[in-house]
């Protein structure tokens, strides 16, 4: 199958630093794929890009064999949906109303949402098992649910492409575990292209069809998870000493310091 | 529709409020006089005629653009500011509007041209050295925003402070009243050039509705869902203060209009802007006819600026608002 998305050859620099560059990616439909690396090595950027936030200096994102600079801003967020790290409401907005957010590229200056927008807002809660948080206002829902209804909100945009941004990152365990079957399951069930970046090497290998590990704004390694997490990879590029064995139950690579 | 409905409401509440207030003042006005007014009934006196008409409903009319323009002013800052405690008056917009306009004076322009253009350009600078005093690396912050409020509003007050000092004549108690909030001049050619302002600001922020509702809810997100947030708010920032600048010009300093009543209708209402903005506006219309209509009866046959009523309420909101929600607002 062909890519829906891909990169070629993309560089990008604040200034006169370059934060990724010669980047050569692609995701399928259906494909999960993790994006891997230490702190500052250009994840953030990587998803800015492909978003359309920032504009590369070199080579192309190609979003359905159309450059994503020639899209326009709200044309671009009916195919790309992004769930950030953490979002903040600053005023009381309920669930629902926070999923209904996502069906602006969609309507008109005047307009309310119908009852098409009405519908695809609760099959996204309910995909994301949230319908009963509908009402609840967002600052009242604990951190697993609130990220569960910005996923909502990113279905509810109808992409074909999702973007996360460590997703995670302020979750516990059965939250991250919850996420990440949540992202898994509309990635295959769906045919969704996901990208997502995560600091969590076991989580992403246990999900992720396809992984890339970025070293200085480059790509390090790139492939299955098995061959891409392995003891020399890792030391190389986190630059921190590590065994690599086997999950028991699931066989994906599993990451221990020593 | 919701909107359409609860906008019908408050718009026959305004009328309601404006009848009220068209019985209430020095003079008595009885509800039958009026009605026979109304109604073109001949038998009213010139004299009653003349209150009603030529007092007393400019005066109505007045304090309800104002109310709907401060009202609406201090709704969308704090969307674009995402501060709960933004307001035209507290942010020092409105000094910055007096400030102009007292230099109008001191120029001697005219009261329908020179002095509200005057007011707008001292309202646009403001709002711009607020939001860049506020301008931090990751965007507004919220407490720097009103601290850069109050010190630009210290700094224009001192100015016009300034001014009024050295000015030594009998325009003294007409500039002191006008500084806080006086509708009593209020004439029908000021509504001439403000009404079809207000009106397409209205439409124009209306329009804006739901872009401002996912500004509040982040920048980024915004964006990312396809917001222009750069000429959204560059927009928001010149209607706003085009309207804010011909209040002041037109009513002196009226503060906390913008504040009372968008909480008013989040606390009721939620956080859509697209029912926030009429709901704001008819309701901080609805609110400063009743204000100026106590300030103009309550210490009969002596009137108050409408602007002490308001800051009398106002201010205990503040703290109020301060204490229970500008915390909360800011940590989801």
């Amino acid at each position: 199958m062909e890519p829906v998305l891909s990169l070629k050859k993309v560089g990008f620099r604040y200034d006169s630093l370059w934060a990724i560059r010669d980047l050569d990616l692609g995701v399928k439909p259906g494909e999960l794929l993790a994006v891997l690396g230490p702190n500052g090595s250009g994840k953030s950027t990587l998803l800015k890009v492909v978003d359309g936030i920032l504009t590369p200096q070199e080579g192309e994102v190609l979003l359905k064999d159309r450059p994503v600079s020639r899209y326009t801003r709200s044309d671009l967020a009916k195919e790309v949906a992004m769930v950030a790290q953490e979002t903040h409401f600053y005023f009381s907005f309920s669930a629902l109303e926070v999923v209904l957010m996502g069906r602006f590229p969609r309507l008109g200056r005047f307009q309310f949402e119908s009852e098409r927008d009405m519908e695809a807002a609760s099959r996204a809660l309910k995909a994301t098992h949230c319908l009963h948080l509908a009402e609840r206002p967002i600052h009242e829902l604990s951190g697993g649910e609130k990220q569960r209804v910005l996923l909502a909100r990113a279905l509810a945009q109808e992409p074909t492409v999702i973007l996360l941004d460590e997703p995670t990152s302020f979750l516990d365990l059965r939250y991250k575990k919850e996420i990440f079957d949540l992202i898994s399951s509309l990635t295959h069930e769906r045919g969704l292209s996901v990208m997502v970046v995560s600091h969590d090497i076991d989580l992403a290998s246990q999900y992720s069809d396809q992984m890339v590990m970025l070293k200085d704004g480059r790509v390090y390694s790139t492939g299955a998870p098995d061959k891409v997490i392995t003891a020399s990879n890792i030391q190389a590029v986190y630059e921190c000493p590590v065994i690599v064995d086997k999950n028991p139950v699931l066989g994906s690579p599993r990451v221990s310091l020593v | 529709m919701r909107v359409i409905r609860i906008s019908l409401v408050l718009f026959l509440f305004l009328i309601l409020t404006i009848l009220l207030s068209l019985l209430f003042g020095t003079a008595d006005v009885t509800i039958a006089q009026l009605w026979g007014i109304l109604t073109g009934d001949t038998d009213v006196k010139e004299m009653t005629k003349i209150i009603v008409f030529n007092i007393r409903f400019p005066r109505i009319i007045a304090a309800g653009l104002a109310g709907f323009s401060l009202s609406l002013g201090g709704l969308v800052f704090q969307a674009i500011l995402r501060n709960p405690l933004a307001d035209p008056f507290i942010l020092g917009v409105s000094s910055g509007g007096a400030f102009g306009a007292v230099l109008g004076i001191m120029f001697g322009f005219s009261f329908n041209l020179g002095i509200p253009l005057l007011s707008f350009a001292g309202a646009m600078l403001t709002i711009y050295l607020v939001s860049v005093m506020g301008q931090r690396k990751m965007g507004m912050e919220s407490s720097t925003i009103l601290l850069a409020g109050v010190i630009i509003n210290a700094f224009f007050t001192a100015i016009i402070m300034f001014f009024i000092s050295t000015a030594v004549d009998d325009r003294l108690h007409t500039m002191l009243f006008w500084l806080y909030g006086d509708l009593s001049q209020s004439a029908y050619v000021q509504f001439a050039i403000m009404a079809p302002i207000v009106v397409a600001a209205f439409i124009i922020l209306y329009s804006l509705s739901r872009h401002l509702n996912l500004i509040t809810a982040g920048e980024e997100t915004a964006r990312q869902l396809g917001v222009d947030t750069k000429k959204t708010k560059m927009t928001c920032f010149l209607v706003v203060s085009l309207v804010i600048g011909l209040v002041v010009s037109f009513s002196g300093l009226i503060g906390f209009v913008g504040l009372i009543i968008p909480h008013l209708g989040r606390m009721v209402l939620g956080s859509d802007h697209r029912l926030l903005i009429p709901v704001s506006a008819l309701g901080g219309a609805v609110f400063l006819i009743a204000a100026d209509t106590v300030a103009r009866t309550i210490i009969s046959p002596s009137e108050l600026p409408v602007g002490v009523i308001t800051a009398f309420i106002g201010a205990p909101f503040f703290i109020y608002l301060l204490k229970t929600r500008g915390s909360k607002w800011n940590r989801s």
